[in-house]
């Protein structure tokens, strides 16, 4: 009669199964303590694995963003400095204007609209990583043509426009017969010319600003154009004063260019610093959402380390402990190998 | 004669205890073999003396049983999980790296920058190079899910053959057995045998057993299909050579009826064969029709609509061969994912344009031609995060976004996962353990046998003691006659 009974190959069979067991959970343990991270986590989380990769998924988008965010953030910059710049160059006009009437030097208000002209020509077509800055979408042509080139549009345009007002060149003696009222209405058009289908002799830029993805589900405007109505008053005044200054005018038609240049500027001033304080807000709200993303990656992140990462000191301890159960299941192996009624027996 | 008598038993004691000598040799020999089951001589007394009326073999019918459900759980359970594995490494790659999840998420930051800097013709063709890698994500998924299913199909037949060839042993053994048990012969190594055999059909299929007179053994399927009655029935199968998507595969018939197939994570199929059976037409299917439908997602996320509003919308980015039209919304196109492709308008390699990516490929949508113009891109880039309606075959639900729906499909496949790596290992420790216990109830145990052997030794010298203790006697007596 027999209590209880163990056959010799269950006894090396629980053995060997054991010492399967635990190898490969030390395999598993050794990975997680040098990772931090689960060995398999899909075996771990199950579905929810789908939600982890989906978040990585979110981070490798989000940080592209943020280099996106950058570039936008840095052509906010070149252009607010642009603007700046234009700005300065409107106040320069608007002094020299007001002194202009003192003055007994024509030759140099027309020398300094000149330099005016071409700095601004400069500016707005300033261009970083090849892309023209004030060309709205257009970014790959010019935006401004060159108004000291007399084969360019906008010359040939403003050359027109005197011709037909006044029915002669602006180099013909006529030209000192012009009344004050005569060049008020002259400069009337020129306004309602630079203010409508007439910039297109000078603008190759696009209505249309850049847009763009400033986080995962918004977008924004992250340029102007030269189209602006500050500019084209800067432009105008800059053109009208190099040109007609050239114009042998009398006194008063002179004045009252000086009187209508003041006017145009300090309108010019305000709308510039109208788009400053576009493009102002613009950047806020690029860097707002740079920072919004990277708090959102960093929340993503976590979340991803509570699913799927291994505390590294526990990991090491398990792997410890497994070393210590695995040398000692080796030790009883060997013990109960040993262990046989044979070895007694004569 | 009471001194011959003496003799006589002294006689058959030894003849026993050779006989029981044999018996455990046998049995220390057999010792490590999982198959064999412990022997024991039975005396019985038969005046005068006693002799080995039979040999007992130490069965536990209730045991055997559990082993051979558990091995049939465990075999089926193991196979899903090595299907499994192999699907995630195939279609999905190590941490998903290949998965078409990844892909369109490398497409969508590839877009993303190109959208930041539209006039940079590099980013264009990264673009397109993303693109392409979601299609070969695609393809080659498709090519990974058939060629699975194919190999699959091929391991059914080769099962199939390993299961006939195995009741046909049975049958040899069957019929030892009962011609055996007829003449009162010894059957204990047949009986061995045939347990075994059992054991190796389990890891097939299922098997339950109904015993006869004669011992006599009838096998079924755990739900009643015969597998052998005095003459193995026969089991069918015939091959796919090649599997396509949409391919609806061949049923194994064991005695004219089709084995049915498991279900779930955490399976209920029993055996290799119905385990490979529902890999073949539920998993694989499964996710042949989640690559299918994200490859219809794809075209129509990337469709162009006409910006004056009067062309249909048309086939953009991502082509089919049933081009250039769309597919039909929310119908799943079986293989579609093997059919996708990239527009060769923007294809460079193809003599494309990259740009057109960002212009239009079928419809103008920049007239104008600005360099910065990226409403296309980011209408690309919304769209892949707005709800669309999915086939609910593809067993992921029906409203959600390209995105949620490829993460899903990991999701998926890593929920089944899970399911059957638990399912694993139970069903391996309940395998293991009820193993240890039919070890324990009918295995050999060394010691116990060379105790046993002590004790025959013992008995053989008292024997021979005996025997020459009267045959002295007699010789006393015969000396004393003289």
């Amino acid at each position: 009669m027999k209590t209880s009974f163990i056959s010799t190959a269950s006894m090396s069979q629980a053995l060997r199964y054991q010492m399967m067991r635990l190898q490969s959970e030390l395999v598993q343990s050794q990975n997680e303590a040098t990772t931090s991270r689960l060995s398999d986590p899909g075996a771990v989380l199950g579905a929810r694995a789908g939600t982890t990769f989906s978040m990585a998924r979110d981070i490798e988008r989000l940080e592209g963003l943020v280099d996106a965010n950058s570039m936008a953030a840095s052509r906010l910059a070149a252009t607010q400095d642009g603007l700046e710049q234009l700005h300065g160059l409107g106040e320069k006009l608007l002094t020299t204007l007001t002194t202009a009437p003192n003055m007994e030097a024509p030759q140099t208000i027309a020398e300094e609209a000149r330099r005016s002209l071409e700095t601004m020509t400069g500016i707005l077509n300033t261009s970083v990583n090849g892309e023209h800055l004030f060309a709205g979408i257009n970014t790959d042509t010019k935006p401004i043509n060159d108004f000291t080139d007399p084969a360019s549009a906008n010359k040939q345009g403003f050359d027109t426009l005197f011709q037909s007002h006044f029915g002669f060149t602006q180099t013909d003696p006529a030209a000192a017969g012009i009344t004050a009222a005569e060049m008020n209405a002259f400069l009337d058009e020129v306004e309602t010319y630079f203010m409508g289908s007439g910039w297109d002799d000078w603008s190759n830029a696009s209505d249309r600003k850049i847009t763009s993805r400033i986080t995962l589900n918004e977008t924004s405007e992250t340029s102007i154009t030269a189209n602006e109505a500050g500019i084209r008053r800067i432009a105008m005044t800059a053109a009208v004063l190099t040109d007609l200054m050239k114009v042998p005018l009398s006194e008063n038609a002179r004045t009252a260019l000086y009187e209508r240049g003041t006017q145009f500027v300090g309108q010019a001033i305000a709308d510039v610093a109208h788009i400053q304080s576009e493009v102002g807000l613009a950047e806020q709200r690029v860097s707002d959402a740079s920072e919004r993303i990277s708090s959102q990656v960093d929340l993503f992140k976590t979340m991803i380390t509570d699913l799927e990462g291994v505390d590294p000191y526990e990991a090491a301890t398990k792997v410890n402990e497994l070393l210590t159960q695995i040398e000692t299941s080796y030790a009883l192996t060997a013990r109960i190998q040993q262990l046989s009624l044979l070895r007694y027996l004569p | 004669m009471s001194l011959t008598s003496a003799l006589n038993i002294a006689q058959s004691a030894l003849f026993n205890a050779s006989r029981q000598t044999n018996i455990v040799s046998r049995n220390v020999a057999e010792a490590s073999n999982p198959d064999y089951t412990r022997r024991a001589g039975v005396l019985s007394s038969t005046a005068p003396g006693a002799r080995i009326s039979e040999i007992r073999r130490a069965t536990d019918d209730a045991l055997f049983k559990q082993n051979l459900s558990a091995l049939s759980s465990w075999q089926g359970q193991s196979r899903i999980s090595q299907g499994l594995d192999r699907l995630r490494l195939e279609v999905n790659g190590t941490d998903n790296a290949t998965s078409p999840a990844s892909a369109l998420g490398k497409l969508q930051t590839a877009l993303q920058n190109y959208a930041a800097a539209p006039s940079n013709r590099t980013l264009a063709e990264t673009a397109v190079e993303a693109a392409r890698g979601m299609v070969r994500s695609l393809n080659n998924g498709t090519e990974a899910v058939q060629s699975f299913r194919t190999e699959l199909d091929a391991d059914i037949a080769t099962s199939v053959g390993e299961l006939n060839e195995l009741l046909a042993q049975f049958e040899a053994a069957n019929t030892e057995v009962i011609r055996g048990t007829r003449a009162g012969r010894d059957v204990s190594d047949a009986l061995d045998r045939r347990d075994a055999l059992l054991k190796k059909i389990s890891g097939y299929v299922p098997v339950s057993t109904i015993s006869r007179a004669d011992n006599d053994l009838v096998v079924t399927t755990a739900d009643g299909t015969t597998l052998f009655e005095t003459v193995p029935r026969a089991i069918t199968f015939a091959r796919t050579d090649a599997f396509a998507p949409g391919m609806t595969g061949n049923a194994v018939y064991i005695d004219g009826v089709p084995l049915a197939s498991g279900t779930g994570g955490n399976t209920t199929a029993s055996g290799s064969l119905a385990a490979s059976l529902q890999l073949r037409d539920q998993v694989a299917v499964d996710m042949q029709r989640q690559l299918d439908e994200t490859a219809r997602g794809l075209i129509t996320a990337f469709a162009e609509s006409d910006p004056a509003g009067t062309g249909a919308d048309m086939a953009g980015l991502f082509t089919w061969n049933g081009g250039p039209g769309l597919p039909a919304s929310g119908a799943l196109v079986d293989g579609l994912a093997g059919r996708i492709g990239i527009n060769a308008n923007v294809d460079a390699a193809a003599g494309g344009d990259p740009e057109r990516l960002r212009d239009g490929i079928v419809y103008d949508h920049n007239p104008d031609d600005a360099a910065s113009f990226s409403d296309l891109l980011d209408s690309y880039i919304a769209g892949l995060d707005e709800p669309m309606v999915f086939d609910p075959a593809a067993s992921l639900g029906t409203t959600k976004s390209l995105n949620a729906f490829t993460s899903e499909s990991i999701g998926w496949l890593e929920g089944l996962r899970k399911e059957a790596s638990g399912g694993a290992q139970a069903k391996e420790a309940l395998a293991m353990h009820t193993a240890t216990a039919l070890s324990n109830a009918t295995g050999v145990n060394i010691d116990e046998e060379m105790a046993l052997l002590l004790e025959l030794e013992r008995s053989y010298e008292a024997s021979a003691k005996l025997m020459s203790v009267v045959d002295e006697m007699l010789s006393q007596l015969m000396q004393v006659a003289r």
